[in-house]
């Protein structure tokens, strides 16, 4: 048993919480951790440590609802090992986006130009309200650069987007390249990462690995 | 009405070449054919250099006429000889436009007139805050005096304010904000604890109790060379800006380079890297000044620095997995001082040692003071959690502020209540 004001924990449920963004997030939902609950560590010999988790969310678009889910994240032994294993089950419904999702993707297809932005909060931590759901897919999309990168000794944030531009498509996703930058809590650093992200309102966000 | 409009033309063209040293404007209002004749007659004089702001339209429609000094007695001359009144609009157009330049100049940067007219609710530069500074000491003599402690790697000062109402080196409670200058709710929240401190006699007993028996010192802006980093160059700044010999790479972690640990896990020795704990203890300018002041003050009682981002609130250690003697009475007061916080907004907070509750970090500020006897040793980090981080919205500092004071005044009080 782990308290939950202890950082491993802690660690464990920002993982579990970057994975579940980029599952279930998008340009109209994003998910916040409101509390970790409980947390249990079990070692595993010649596996690893794997964390049971217990969470509340909420969505930063609504945030008088909470939905409680449980997780597990393991994370393997060994430096190089790859990106922590992790299971969600959410305990009862998110909040419908269809219409939010709607709007955005008939909003962004109608663009004349492609769309360009940079710096998503800007210094004083503004972000004008049409580009809050660019600024909600960047986090769908830092939460798989967050999961695939995490080890017990860090701890990711999407700091800030530093650019985002837009890609036409001749199939139906949107495409929008993100430069952005990660606060890993541990060691202080900011780190540049590019993500390309495609999005659709029925297909939700895909990561595109290179 | 155009009168504004056309000052602001004069201001741009005064502030190049010209002069309205003594220019007048005058205004007539032609109330028959003759008197409307004269006035036009005017307009033919070239060699006046009458300037009219409002031309003759008609009967009963004024005009306007800004006349240069050489030229005011001829036309005065020319419509009092006519019988046709006129009326003197602006004295001295110079006058007006030295102070519409000043009035403008001070809009545009948003420069306040006191400490009542600042912009709580807004990101200010540096120059903003020393200035705001010098008004709050200006305006509470009696309480608030500036103290240079010392100067910055880039040679800016480092000015602490002590609130006090008398006796002599009484015990203190010392606070400090913007330590890591990306941190900026941390510096806005200080100048509004600033301003909190005079504020409150009237209205909180608490306060006004803690002056009676000590002192408060605030160093607002704790790293001004990161801080006006932030401002120019790097929003997400966090170190000092020196230069250490034998690196192309700039800056030191201010709360990395005290001697409590120095070097051991939990620091870099990377100049590189965020955690660079330096070249030796003390070798950032920003950190020793503290260390001297704190020395030679020697009867600072609690010690509190502030951060951000994570709703935590911290006591030592951070450098070692061996708790403090205190640990159960710092563990309460911290559930105390939580627990009012939250009762404001709701915000939660966690709270506990920094080993155990953040990470392993080494030469941090409240290991050292902690370590010098100073008890009541605390870091906060405030709001949030992540979703803005560093980039907190501005109209999030001042509900920060407000429940960050609520759970100082908690430690303050403890302090006050438990002297040793």
């Amino acid at each position: 048993e782990l308290p939950p004001s202890h950082f491993p924990a802690a660690r464990a449920a920002a993982v579990a919480l970057g994975y579940l963004r980029y599952l279930r997030g998008g340009p109209g939902r994003g998910l916040e951790l409101r509390a970790l609950r409980r947390a249990r560590r079990q070692d595993i010999d010649d596996v690893g440590h794997k964390y049971y988790l217990e969470l509340e969310l909420e969505d930063v678009l609504d945030k008088d609802r909470t939905v409680s889910c449980t997780a597990e994240v393991l994370y393997g032994l060994g430096s190089n090992s790859s990106a922590p294993d992790v299971q969600i089950t959410v305990q009862g419904e998110l909040s419908s986006t269809e219409e939010a999702d709607k709007e955005f993707y008939n909003r962004i297809r109608s663009l004349e130009k492609e769309l360009v932005a940079e710096n998503i909060p800007d210094s004083h931590g503004n972000v004008p309200p049409e580009l809050e759901p660019i600024h909600l897919l960047a986090w769908a999309a830092s939460g798989y650069v967050i999961w695939q990168n995490s080890t017990e000794n860090t701890k990711f944030h999407l700091a800030q987007v530093k650019h985002v531009k837009q890609l036409k498509r001749s199939d139906e996703d949107l495409q929008f390249d993100y430069m952005l930058l990660l606060h890993e809590m541990v060691s202080q650093e900011v780190i540049p990462w590019e993500v390309a992200v495609l999005w659709h309102p029925q297909r939700g966000a895909r990561v595109c690995r290179d | 009405m155009r009168l504004p409009v056309l000052l602001a033309a004069l201001v741009a063209v005064a502030t190049c070449t010209e002069t309205f040293v003594g220019h007048q404007v005058l205004r007539v209002t032609p109330k028959s054919d003759e008197e409307l004749q004269k006035v036009q007659e005017l307009q033919a004089l070239e060699h006046l250099q009458l300037d009219f702001w409002l031309a003759p339209r008609g009967l009963g429609l004024p005009v306007d006429i800004r006349v240069p000094f050489p030229s005011l007695q001829p036309v005065k001359t020319h419509l009092e000889a006519s019988g046709v009144s006129y009326s003197i609009m602006i004295e001295d157009v110079q006058a007006l436009l030295d102070e519409e330049q000043t009035e403008m100049l001070r809009s545009s940067r948003q420069l306040p007139l006191d400490t009542n007219t600042f912009n709580y609710e807004a990101y200010h530069t540096l120059d903003e805050i020393y200035s705001f500074m010098d008004m709050l000491v200006a305006e509470n003599p009696n309480l608030v005096s500036k103290l240079e402690i010392g100067r910055s790697t880039e040679n800016r000062p480092l000015y602490v304010l002590k609130f006090s109402t008398g006796g002599t080196n009484r015990p203190a409670i010392w606070i400090d904000t913007g330590i890591h200058s990306r941190e900026w709710v941390t510096q806005a929240s200080g100048v509004w604890f600033a301003k909190k401190v005079p504020t409150h006699p009237g209205h909180d007993l608490c306060v006004a109790s803690i002056l009676e028996t000590m002192d408060i010192l605030l160093e607002i802006v704790t790293n001004p060379d990161g801080f006006a980093f932030t401002q120019t160059k790097n929003r997400l700044w966090r170190k000092t800006r020196s230069k250490h010999s034998g690196s192309i790479c700039v800056g030191v972690d201010p709360n990395r380079n005290w001697d409590a640990g120095f070097g051991e896990a939990g620091a870099s020795g990377n100049p590189c890297t965020e955690t660079y704990h330096g070249p030796y203890p003390n070798s950032e300018p920003e950190v020793k000044s503290i260390v001297d002041f704190v020395k030679s003050h020697g009867n600072i009682k609690a010690f509190i620095s502030i951060h951000s981002y994570s709703q935590l609130l911290l006591y030592p250690y951070g450098y070692t997995n061996t708790p403090v003697p205190d640990q159960q009475e710092l563990h309460e007061v911290s559930a105390k001082a939580v627990a009012a916080l939250s009762s404001l907004y709701g915000t939660k907070y966690k709270y506990g040692s920094i080993i155990t509750t953040i990470y392993r970090a080494s030469g941090g500020t409240i290991d050292w003071t902690y370590n010098q006897g100073i008890k009541y040793s605390f870091t906060f980090e405030l709001r949030d959690t992540g979703r803005y981080g560093f980039l907190l919205p501005a109209k999030q500092i001042v509900p920060t502020a407000e429940e960050t004071w609520l759970a100082l005044k908690v430690i303050m009080e403890h302090a006050r209540d438990n002297m040793y």
